[in-house]
């Protein structure tokens, strides 16, 4: 019964000849345990499938695919390191956008706070999945959320359009983060997923851009006029830098 | 988890005229197909990651790995055949990568192994134990033996013929016929168990 058993996965797979099947076949017809067992194996297949299908659509972690996109491909081969290195590792890439410039990601700050990014990322938690009440106050007030937004951090808050990332300006919320109000703006790409642009008022902006992902989430962040700033989008997003770029050349 | 500054000077700044030129001296006229083939790459890391987390068994183990092969790749662009499929050669250099890891490994601890198709439980592996708590069958795929669940995804999701299959883990066609079926049986001994349970 073995050899039937273990036949009936490779009846499924397609993977006997025209003969074996029909045997199967007629066994199935008259055995209803075999009969049985197959729909088992259909199940457990079905199981299979399934849980393959949630792993592939789990987000990339954004450093690396960085890391590929930076990689020196003419080089001699990568030296040798230990496995539990090659993470660290990651965080030393050279981003390239769109052909025309990029930024030097320099060397990984594991041990600094991320401050007011971590109250971003969580903020983002919440509000990304709530759908129709994504946010405070709507696009179509976006006179009155520059106003408000302006007055209430003490930075000069500006909507920026990012449409040639395929993203649309939902609206704004205000929030808090390291005790200070925080600007949240609010954007949907064509498949529905939140991308933010926050912004907190500064007397010391961030010293050019940097990337960290926290809570699932990836994120860039820049220092700009009187004012910090960070784009926070899914984790693994691959034009998440692009969307920062745009948005600094607005902001 | 890293936090990592990018200071905009000019000593440090990467453009991609840069990269154009550096892949241009030593690649010749492949550097378009370099551009591509990390494209392309890039694009197949959901399936690379999830190939890779049959091999390890954790997700931080899965993406290093990945990592690691994607690099090697890189380097041995020149041995991609462009005629065959970019993620059979891409699945071959991370399942390689792997066994050469666990070669090194088993060297290290002096660990032999069972043959996976002999294996007659699911692994209670962090994984596993977060699927006796959480009750979530789908987490019983992480808990089959590593060679168990990757023939069963390389054949059974990502649509291997078996002899494509025993080619890219480098196993005998009956191996590969055995280990899957053996993986199923397990997750469907897994899926009447959990039916007895809710009985």
């Amino acid at each position: 019964m073995t050899d039937m058993s273990e036949k009936l996965s490779a009846y499924l797979d397609g993977e006997l000849s025209a003969d074996e099947a029909a045997t199967i076949d007629a066994a199935l017809a008259s055995d209803p345990d075999l009969m049985r067992e197959l729909e088992s194996l259909l199940a457990a297949d079905t199981l299979a499938r399934d849980s393959f299908q949630a792993m592939v659509e789990e987000p990339v972690p954004l450093a690396l695919a960085s890391t590929i996109r930076n990689a020196d491909t003419v080089a001699a081969p990568p030296p040798q390191r230990s496995w539990t290195g090659i993470a660290a590792a990651a965080a030393v890439a050279c981003f390239v956008i769109g052909g025309a410039a990029g930024f030097f990601v320099g060397q990984s700050e594991t041990g600094s706070s991320p401050g007011w990014l971590a109250s971003i990322a969580d903020y983002h938690g919440v509000y990304a999945a709530q759908g129709r009440h994504l946010v405070e106050v709507p696009a179509e007030e976006a006179d009155h959320i520059q106003t408000w937004l302006t007055a209430t951090i003490g930075a000069d808050v500006r909507i920026p359009d990012l449409s040639a990332e395929g993203l649309r300006f939902q609206g704004a919320r205000l929030v808090v983060a390291a005790g200070k109000p925080v600007a949240q703006l609010m954007y949907t790409d064509g498949n529905g997923r939140v991308v933010a642009l926050c912004q907190i008022g500064t007397a010391a902006p961030q010293d050019g851009f940097a990337t960290t992902t926290l809570n699932g989430f990836d994120m860039v962040s820049w220092g700009g006029r009187e004012a910090n700033f960070v784009v926070i989008g899914d984790e693994g997003r691959p034009d998440l830098v692009t969307i920062a770029e745009i948005a600094a050349a607005q902001v | 988890m890293a936090l990592v500054s990018a200071p905009l000077g000019k000593k440090t700044v990467c453009t991609a005229s840069r990269v154009h030129a550096l892949s241009v001296a030593a690649a010749g006229t492949r550097v378009r197909d370099v551009t591509d083939l990390k494209q392309t790459m890039i694009t197949s890391l959901p399936r690379l990651r999830r190939f890779a987390r049959t091999l390890a068994r954790s997700i931080p183990e899965a993406d290093e790995l990945v990592q690691e092969a994607c690099l090697k790749a890189l380097k041995s662009a020149d041995q991609w055949d462009a005629s065959q499929p970019l993620d059979r050669w891409l699945f071959r250099i991370v399942r390689n990568t792997w066994y050469s890891e666990l070669r090194k490994r088993q060297v290290r601890l002096g660990e032999g192994q069972i043959p996976a198709e002999e294996s007659d439980e699911l692994i209670e592996t962090a994984t596993g134990e977060a699927l006796a708590i959480a009750g979530d069958l789908r987490r019983a795929v992480d808990a089959l033996p590593s060679e168990l669940s990757s023939a069963l995804l390389i054949v059974s999701v990502e649509g291997y013929s078996y002899a494509e299959a025993a080619e890219l883990l480098d196993v005998p066609i009956g191996t590969v016929m055995s280990r899957i079926h053996r993986a199923r049986k397990l997750l469907a001994g897994r899926l009447a168990e959990t039916g007895e349970d809710q009985a």
